[in-house]
């Protein structure tokens, strides 16, 4: 640098300057879009030129250096690793840094070709800058360049469906960073950015000129890390893809460079990948950190502040939404970790198996004695956070468990966690303006609610546990406009008869269990029936929603609604069979009805081979009953005559 | 600017200008109607008239039965969306058209027809039809009523009474479309527009008066290739091409969550196929299962907003609906990439219709109550068949039938007490219960 004289370098800064604005502009005009970029160009063309001349001016350890302009072409791949710490001029030495000058040119035209879509120009300034780099070691000076020239590669080669070839040039660049790091821990003081070598003189405090050459640095390792999230992705290697992602997400807020609501929300975003692979420790993280630094966006402007002026309305109403999301992500959380425990602890007719549960218990006890290092360290690995959020994280956490819960205690603990989301969400998302989310909230907390009841022994409360699901889901079933919101109101429908019908059998449970007496009360039968009847409305109501304009039902039933229409059939058919009544001639009525809907679905199976496999068990079921339920008909019809 | 107006198979071939591109590959897509119209004089060529024959009737007889209905036209920019939904005054498009037979209808159902026309410019709503000072301001809501549906929140309705003043509606919206391009450079080709006619029809449903709504969206969407105006930022890259930026970590992040989502839900089959994929359609994938009862699968949420045109086509995506899509490309071997694309979506777009599915229990219980029905079924048909071998079961008219049921069903009555003491779980056997209250 020293032989360079000062007004050259001037110069060649302002120069630099100068094309870095060019390359940032956005004014070009629709039919010559690339014009301010091509400009930039010759500029950096020329730099180049002139830091060619000056090495020929004071080339004195030159012969080692030329000779790599004559080796072979290589093939696109990357081949430095180990030698890149060993082998070389040391990064700091005169040619390590007159390399390293024009790498970082060579990389900016790089970049400036794949940029004007040029892109084999472009790989060939960006190889040209590999070669360079080959010669030296990695050293303060110029690691930020190697990481920088790979990333782009990355990039040009997934762009052209090579992905192995950008893998391979990603994990350079992060075994580089890290191997850097590891050796490199005291000196990160000294860190340079090639770049701003050019810069250098504009800047007024060096202290403010390391900071930024810094993140730079950092900065292009956290692109290395979503690339490679990116790459792994479409490799197929989704859980190497979260891993990075959740990296990606962990650098952004240690460097401090992030959006708090847009941070907030893709920290809750990946939660959801974590709960769908049963990782709720992980999500659970990643939703405590959501909720806490989505609390750095600040507050809601009030209601009246939004009616004065429109960016504020706008941003209440984006502050709000995004919470409210991010509520949802957390509903979702409680929710599965209920459904999740369910399905572990259910018997083959879906009630609590103690056997297990006790199991399971004793299972829990030895894994907490024994909490291993290595988990602690995965632990750790995970973690998000800076110095002042990171309290904040671990104490929402604390507030709900991340393990299955085992029993009714532990359960409705993550029920009242969820269902307080679930208020939370609907502050936001009401009914009048947001249906379908808030209809979406609605369900989740019907379904928290179905969770719950699968722990509680006392079937009373149980009872009433699906008595609130009805009545949130009832009116809104009955009041949204048929037309508009078919789809949903049809899963309205169906979980309305299946509650209907759940609340039927413990109405019966309960009474069997309490009847010391021969018979139930005429009070119980009463109940029993109408739940029967109110579960045969459900279902008959969602059957009809198939059916046409005019009322008729389709031939063929489409591909989604096939199996839910034939159970629906199904469960009508062992409904009406199911109602109690001391008529012969009303049971006859029913009984019919029932064999119809068997028949129903015995006779679409046979027209429609390819819809038995949806619904196995149901065809099997019916076809028995279509051949067996006449016999009881007949059964009730001789009575009846007989007793003519 | 040749108009293209086509939707049937369509054959691709790279080969045809070797100049610009030495691409081999011969493609094929195949659609329901495909039209030629870059010359009147060619044999093949198809005119507006043809065009509304095909489409716009099927759209008018859609909504008189009751049906929502979707129009909307996607391609490239030049490639003939807008002359195809709106036309030229020498060669009206199928807007116009449809307004005006629309119209001749209304007048025999009498009923009113309320029509709205509104713009969609990087997720703005502005009302086409506003007049005077009320034009200002600056982005309509977006909103969803229970009774309503989706709508946006302030759209002026306008009623007309005759078909001149229906073509002076839509004229002004052009206008004002028009109008706002001179802003914003190349707007119109960035914006979506919607012009939508309420269709209402009273009918005598069991000698009482009731109303059937429908609603007809003609939708000329926003050229293709920059129907996002975030279309190198936001837009998820295909393939396996990288997002150079951040500011994408969001769609990447979504997009992880959603596949792991359906694959832990895929066991029921095409379950993918009907979530969107991130395109025009890419509605989060509603917490919404197949059938198959039970299973593994988890259901998240991934908070990632539908652009306003899903959101306010929503109704036309789902089921009840009858949605016609129009795609337009150019015959130049310069758009080869653009025509690709477009048949590529066109072809897509048939399967990316939003459709949730219905969550079911899954019934253990049931289906074993059943099991053990059946069982005492065939066990009283084995002692009944054993007792009277003769005759046969169907029948009725058998003097000695009833009797031999009546015994039967004595016996079956004294069983009660140990019925009743039964675990609860099993004591729901209706073949007795009925016939035990009647005997009580």
């Amino acid at each position: 640098m020293a032989s360079l004289g000062s007004d050259v370098w001037r110069a060649i800064c302002d120069k630099f300057t100068n094309a870095q604005n060019l390359t940032e502009s956005r004014n070009d005009p629709e039919n010559d879009p690339f014009r301010s970029k091509y400009k930039a160009r010759e500029l950096l063309r020329e730099i180049y030129c002139s830091l060619k001349s000056f090495e020929a001016v004071d080339g004195e350890e030159d012969s080692s250096g030329e000779s790599g302009d004559q080796r072979p072409i290589e093939p696109p791949v990357d081949g430095q690793r180990e030698d890149v710490f060993g082998q070389g001029f040391s990064g700091d030495s005169p040619a390590g840094l007159r390399a390293a000058k024009l790498g970082a040119i060579e990389y900016y035209l790089g970049v400036n070709h794949i940029d004007t879509e040029e892109l084999s120009a472009g790989q060939e300034h960006l190889m040209n800058c590999m070669k360079l780099l080959e010669r030296c070691r990695v050293s303060s000076e110029n690691v930020s360049l190697f990481i920088h020239v790979r990333n782009q590669l990355g990039i040009l080669w997934a762009g052209r469906d090579e992905t192995e070839t950008a893998q391979g040039f990603l994990e350079t660049a992060e075994y580089i960073y890290q191997r850097y790091m590891k050796e490199q821990t005291l000196a990160l003081v000294f860190f340079f950015y090639v770049s701003s070598l050019y810069s250098a003189r504009l800047t007024h405090s060096p202290f403010d000129f390391l900071q930024f050459s810094f993140l730079r640095f950092e900065l292009a390792y956290t692109h290395t890390m979503y690339y490679l999230a990116q790459v792994y992705k479409n490799l197929g290697e989704t859980e190497r893809a979260a891993t990075y992602c959740h990296t990606t997400l962990q650098r952004q807020l240690k460097l401090n460079q992030f959006s708090p609501m847009e941070w907030a929300l893709n920290a809750a975003t990946l939660s959801q990948y974590y709960i769908t692979k049963g990782r709720y420790m992980e999500g659970r993280h990643c939703l405590s950190a959501a909720t806490v630094i989505s609390g750095l966006a600040g507050e809601v402007p009030s209601e009246a502040a939004a009616q004065e002026s429109e960016t504020e309305s706008e941003r209440r109403e984006q502050l709000r939404q995004k919470r409210a999301e991010i509520a949802r992500c957390w509903i979702k959380y409680c929710l599965n970790l209920l459904q999740d425990a369910k399905k572990l602890l259910e018997d083959n007719i879906g009630e609590l198996d103690t056997d297990r549960q006790e199991e399971l218990k004793r299972a829990r006890r030895r894994e907490e004695e024994e909490e291993e290092e290595e988990e602690k360290g995965r632990k750790n690995a995970l973690l998000f956070g800076s110095e002042d959020t990171f309290d904040s994280i671990a104490s929402l956490e604390e507030k709900v468990n991340c393990l299955s819960p085992l029993e009714f205690t532990e359960a409705r603990a993550i029920f009242l966690v969820g269902q307080n989301y679930v208020t939370q969400a609907k502050e936001f998302f009401q009914m009048d303006g947001y249906v379908t989310d808030h209809i979406e909230i609605l369900q989740d907390h019907s379904a928290l609610f179905r969770g719950l009841a699968f722990f509680e022994e006392d079937l009373e409360r149980r009872c009433k546990m699906h008595k609130r699901r009805v009545d949130m889901l009832e009116p809104i079933c009955i009041d949204l406009n048929a037309q508009y919101y078919l789809l949903i109101r049809r899963q309205l429908m169906f979980e309305l008869a299946e509650t209907y019908n759940e609340m039927m059998d413990l109405k019966l449970s309960l009474a069997n269990r309490q009847a010391d007496t021969q018979s139930l009360d005429n009070h119980t039968i009463k109940k029993f029936n109408s739940l029967c009847s109110a579960s045969i409305k459900y279902f008959q109501m969602f059957l009809d929603s198939l059916c046409s304009p005019e009322g008729k039902l389709p031939e063929h039933l489409e591909e989604e609604v096939l199996r839910p229409a034939l159970v629906a059939r199904f469960r009508v058919a062992r409904l009406y069979s199911r109602l109690i009544c001391s008529l012969p001639s009303i049971q006859l009525d029913n009984l019919n009805k029932s064999l119809e809907n068997y028949k129903y679905v015995a006779q679409y199976c046979e027209a429609h081979p390819e819809a038995a496999a949806a619904v196995e068990t149901e065809l099997e079921l019916s076809k028995e009953m279509v051949d067996l339920l006449p016999l009881k008909i007949n059964r009730i019809k001789a009575r009846m005559a007989l007793n003519n | 600017m040749p108009p293209q107006i086509f939707s049937s198979a369509i054959t691709l071939d790279g080969r045809t200008d070797g100049a610009v591109d030495s691409r081999e590959k011969l493609l094929e897509f195949c659609f329901d109607y495909c039209y030629w119209s870059v010359d009147p004089a060619d044999p093949h060529y198809a005119s507006q008239e043809e065009v509304f024959q095909d489409l716009g009737v099927s759209v008018l007889s859609g909504a008189s039965e009751g049906y929502n209905v979707c129009l909307f036209a996607y391609g490239q920019t030049g490639s003939g969306k807008t002359y195809t939904m709106m036309g030229t005054p020498d060669s009206i498009g199928l807007t116009p058209r449809i307004c005006q037979v629309h119209h001749w209808i209304q007048d025999v159902v009498f009923s009113l027809c309320p029509r709205s026309f509104l713009e969609i410019y990087n997720e703005r709503v502005r009302d086409l039809l506003r007049q005077g000072e009320q034009k200002k301001r600056a982005s309509l809501r977006v909103r969803e009523h229970p009774e309503k549906g989706p709508y946006v929140q302030d759209l002026s309705q306008h009623v007309v009474s005759d078909c001149k003043q229906a073509m002076d509606l839509l004229e002004e919206g052009i206008a004002n479309r028009i109008t706002a391009a001179t802003h914003n450079h190349d707007a119109s080709s960035r914006s979506h527009a919607i012009f939508t006619i309420q269709y209402t029809q009273a009918t005598l449903e069991n000698n009482l008066p009731s109303e059937t709504v429908s609603k007809i969206n003609l939708v000329d969407l926003a050229g293709s290739e920059r129907a996002d105006p975030h279309y190198c930022r936001d837009r998820l890259t295909e393939g396996s091409n990288i997002n150079k930026s951040l500011v994408t970590l969001g769609i990447v992040i979504s997009a992880l969550a959603q596949n792991s989502q359906m694959s832990s839900s895929c066991q029921s089959i095409n379950s993918m196929a009907s979530e969107g994929d991130g395109s025009m359609v890419g509605s989060h994938s509603s917490s919404l299962s197949g059938g198959g009862g039970g299973g593994g699968r988890r259901h998240c949420f991934i908070p990632y907003r539908d652009s306003v045109l899903t959101w306010l086509l929503k109704d036309s995506l789902g089921g009840n609906s009858k949605t016609i899509m129009i795609a337009t490309v150019s015959p130049s071997a310069n758009s080869y990439n653009e025509t690709l694309s477009t048949l590529r979506y066109a072809a897509h777009a048939r399967n990316i219709v939003n459709k949730p599915r219905v969550n079911e229990d899954a019934n253990v219980r049931l289906i074993r109550e059943l099991r053990e029905e059946i069982d005492r079924l065939k066990s009283m048909l084995l002692s009944f068949e054993m007792r009277n071998p003769s005759p046969s079961l169907s029948d009725e008219r058998d003097g000695n039938l009833s009797e031999i049921v009546l015994q039967n069903e004595l016996k079956v009555t004294q069983g009660r007490h140990r019925w009743l003491h039964l675990p609860d779980r099993q004591c729901s056997s209706q073949l007795i219960k009925p016939v035990f209250f009647h005997l009580i």
